[in-house]
């Protein structure tokens, strides 16, 4: 094997590969079974967008605080919550990650620090900012990050937090996820000053914009931004340029999209692709090694399928439990 | 035919991770329509009509609209005809080739340019003897003189409007030439090639002085930051004059072999980094360095753009007279010495 070149350990390169692979194949297998109609409620899927969720999480800890959106499988797998409690999710299931009354948009694991996916569009951000500021009250170096789309960026509260975590001066990070679209309206038509960067400057806080496919950059530049946070350096917005394989939800007819646009971002801009060839094209990491990460996940997923499928459904007695929390 | 100039105006620049690890500036796209504006005017002023712009969905175009539309309302005739050159927007480095492509066929007598050294190189890549005139609206920029931009609009409505003779108004230009295999990889830098021993592109910007070793500039001013300022603070080499510096480099953390010494440079805005020196040597024009690095990264004017193995063969060479510039100094001084700003006759200076 050659000299690694890359800023990440093999044994990190491996971990980061075995992550985006189970996020994908995760969402691969949702995409098929939804189709059949497995699957209650809206789904919502990461495929394509990996390296994103990959590369920031790889700087944080079980202590650091996720905001995350209604495409947040991918955060999830991510962030550490563990594969079948979040498919049993999903497929309503009792044994599942919010004992099967969250669905997708709703799979949490406070545990690992994941406050929750969320159907609200914009509302993670709010909620990121009283967790850092716990963070911050507490001393304990903890940071927290939120993940908007380019559509939830308009919302409201996403601008309010802004302005609450710069004021505050928050250990927060603003992750801008751009793929392009807005469910079905592309950014150019809705976003008014064009660049996420622009945003963050205007509420006094540094922006910066990544090619959200590779990993690399993503890990580099979250690696900067985050440990910015740690030490007190206050909020910072990454934007993320990436594409998303499937549609806003699954069903949707992407009319809005170009004749073979979806084709070609898999052909050339797939992050998962892109970093298996660089590794074993730099001699660091065998195929075969790949390959066995590919059946181990894939069995993964299949067994979590399985295993949600032979679960129960909630017990209709559990239908007013957990649903207000006593303080 | 009255002169057409060409504007390509990238509305991505200064996004990149220097405004984290560095405090570097970030300039709005407001700011740059703004610039933009400024500009228009001056070319107006000089008598353009008529310019050929790079279509954009950056933002910048729409900002621009605003202020022609004012203009317009209130009966100003503040700016010249835009003409957006006709081409596909991808919002990659791709559309700038593309833009002065273009420029250059529809013959534009000049192309402004705003951006970083990267834009800047982008367009240098096109525009084969068409003068380029620099804006800084990037992060390092370390090619783009820094000054006021309606002055470089001024200077650039005089050149192309044949007020001020070629020789003055336009300079020549060095670049390096990269080969990668024999020309089978070609690409070019206009300020320096920077070899690393990163083997990833990540987040572009160099900031990690411990894996830099080799640099070649075009040429070294003390006055710049990035990556030329390592060459500059040893020896500095002219822009107009011919040739370039190579500087061998190694870890601060190492004590240099013999005869080196650890430099001090500023290698991103407010960002004072310790480079290990081995030596330097002049580079000389038309003739092949190969670098002694095995394999790495080689970024070109401050940026991480390829990297390569010990089975690819690389070939660096400088180019005088390479692109061609105009000289704003030059256009502004014969523009004061020959009172082009004022009414005829020409005033007499109180000294006489």
């Amino acid at each position: 094997m050659s000299e690694n070149p890359f800023p990440l350990s093999k044994d990190d390169l491996l971990k980061a590969y075995r992550t985006m692979r189970t996020i994908r194949d995760f969402e691969e297998r949702l995409h098929i079974d939804f189709a059949k109609g497995d699957i209650p409620g809206f789904v919502h899927l990461y495929a394509g967008e990996e390296a994103c969720a990959t590369g920031i999480m790889m700087h944080l800890n079980d202590n650091d605080r996720i905001a995350s959106t209604h495409r947040g499988h991918g955060h999830c797998i991510a962030k550490g919550v563990d594969v079948h409690a979040m498919m049993a999710e999903i497929y309503g299931r009792s044994t599942g990650a919010c004992r099967g009354k969250g669905g997708s948009m709703h799979i949490a694991d406070l545990s690992k620090g994941m406050m929750g996916a969320n159907g609200i569009l914009g509302a993670g951000a709010p909620l990121i900012c009283g967790a850092a500021l716990a963070a911050k009250v507490r001393g304990d170096r903890g940071v927290g990050i939120t993940f908007v789309g380019d559509g939830a960026s308009n919302q409201g509260t996403f601008l309010e937090s802004l302005n609450l975590a710069a004021v505050w001066n928050l250990p927060v990070v603003f992750v801008v996820e751009n793929n392009g679209y807005a469910e079905s309206t592309a950014m150019e038509w809705a976003v008014s000053c064009d660049s996420y960067v622009d945003r963050a400057t205007g509420f006094g806080m540094p922006g910066v914009t990544v090619d959200g496919t590779d990993l690399f950059a993503v890990h580099e530049a979250a690696g900067e931004i985050i440990r910015r946070a740690r030490d007190g350096g206050g909020p910072a917005l990454l934007e993320c340029n990436m594409v998303r394989f499937y549609g806003h939800f699954e069903g949707d007819a992407q009319t809005y999209r170009a004749k073979g646009e979806v084709e070609a971002l898999r052909a050339s801009r797939d992050c998962l692709v892109m970093l298996a060839e660089r590794v074993v094209e730099a001699g660091v990491v065998a195929r075969d090694e790949l390959h066995r990460i590919d059946r181990e996940v894939a069995d993964l997923i299949e067994d979590a399928v399985r295993a949600a499928k032979a679960a129960p459904l909630p017990a209709a007695s559990e239908l007013l439990t957990d649903v207000y929390v006593s303080y | 035919m009255a002169p057409v100039v060409g504007i390509v105006a990238n509305p991505v620049s200064a996004r990149d991770i220097r405004r984290v690890v560095a405090n570097a500036t970030s300039l709005q796209v407001t700011d740059r329509a703004n610039i933009l504006l400024r500009v228009l005017a001056a070319l107006r002023a000089c008598g353009v009509a008529d310019v050929l712009m790079m279509p954009e969905n950056g933002g910048i175009r729409s900002h621009v609209e605003r202020g022609l539309a004012r203009a317009r309302a209130q009966g100003d005739d503040l700016y010249p005809a835009i003409h957006a050159v006709a081409m596909p927007i991808t919002g990659t480095v791709a559309d700038t080739h593309r833009a002065t492509r273009q420029m250059r066929l529809a013959g534009a007598a000049a192309i402004v340019v705003l951006g970083g050294d990267g834009t800047h190189r982008a367009v240098a890549a096109e525009c084969g003897a068409v003068p380029i005139a620099g804006i800084s609206t990037g992060t390092n920029n370390a090619f783009p003189d820094h000054r006021e931009p309606t002055i470089t609009g001024l200077a650039t409505g005089l050149a192309v409007m044949g007020r001020v003779p070629p020789h003055i108004a336009f300079r020549g230009n060095k670049r390096i030439d990269v080969s990668i295999n024999d020309g089978a990889t070609t690409d070019l830098a206009l300020v320096d090639v920077a070899l690393v021993t990163e083997r990833y592109i990540g987040a572009r910007a160099l900031w990690r002085t411990e894996n830099f070793r080799e640099l070649y500039v075009t040429f070294a001013d003390p006055e710049v930051i990035g990556m030329s300022a390592i060459a500059g603070l040893l020896e500095p080499v002219a822009r107009d004059e011919s040739g370039g510096l190579m500087v061998r480099l190694s870890p601060a953390g190492h004590a240099p072999s013999d005869g080196g010494t650890i430099l001090r440079a500023p290698i991103a805005p407010g960002m004072m980094a310790s480079i290990g020196v081995t030596d330097w040597r002049r580079m000389p024009a038309d003739v092949a360095f190969v670098p002694e690095v095995a394999s790495g990264s080689i970024a070109l004017d401050g940026e991480r753009e390829m990297s390569f193995t010990t089975r690819d063969r690389l070939s660096l060479t400088l180019r005088d007279h390479a692109f061609r510039t105009v000289n704003v100094g030059g256009c502004m001084r014969f523009a004061a010495q020959n009172r082009l700003f004022t009414d005829a006759p020409a005033p007499v200076s109180a000294d006489f």
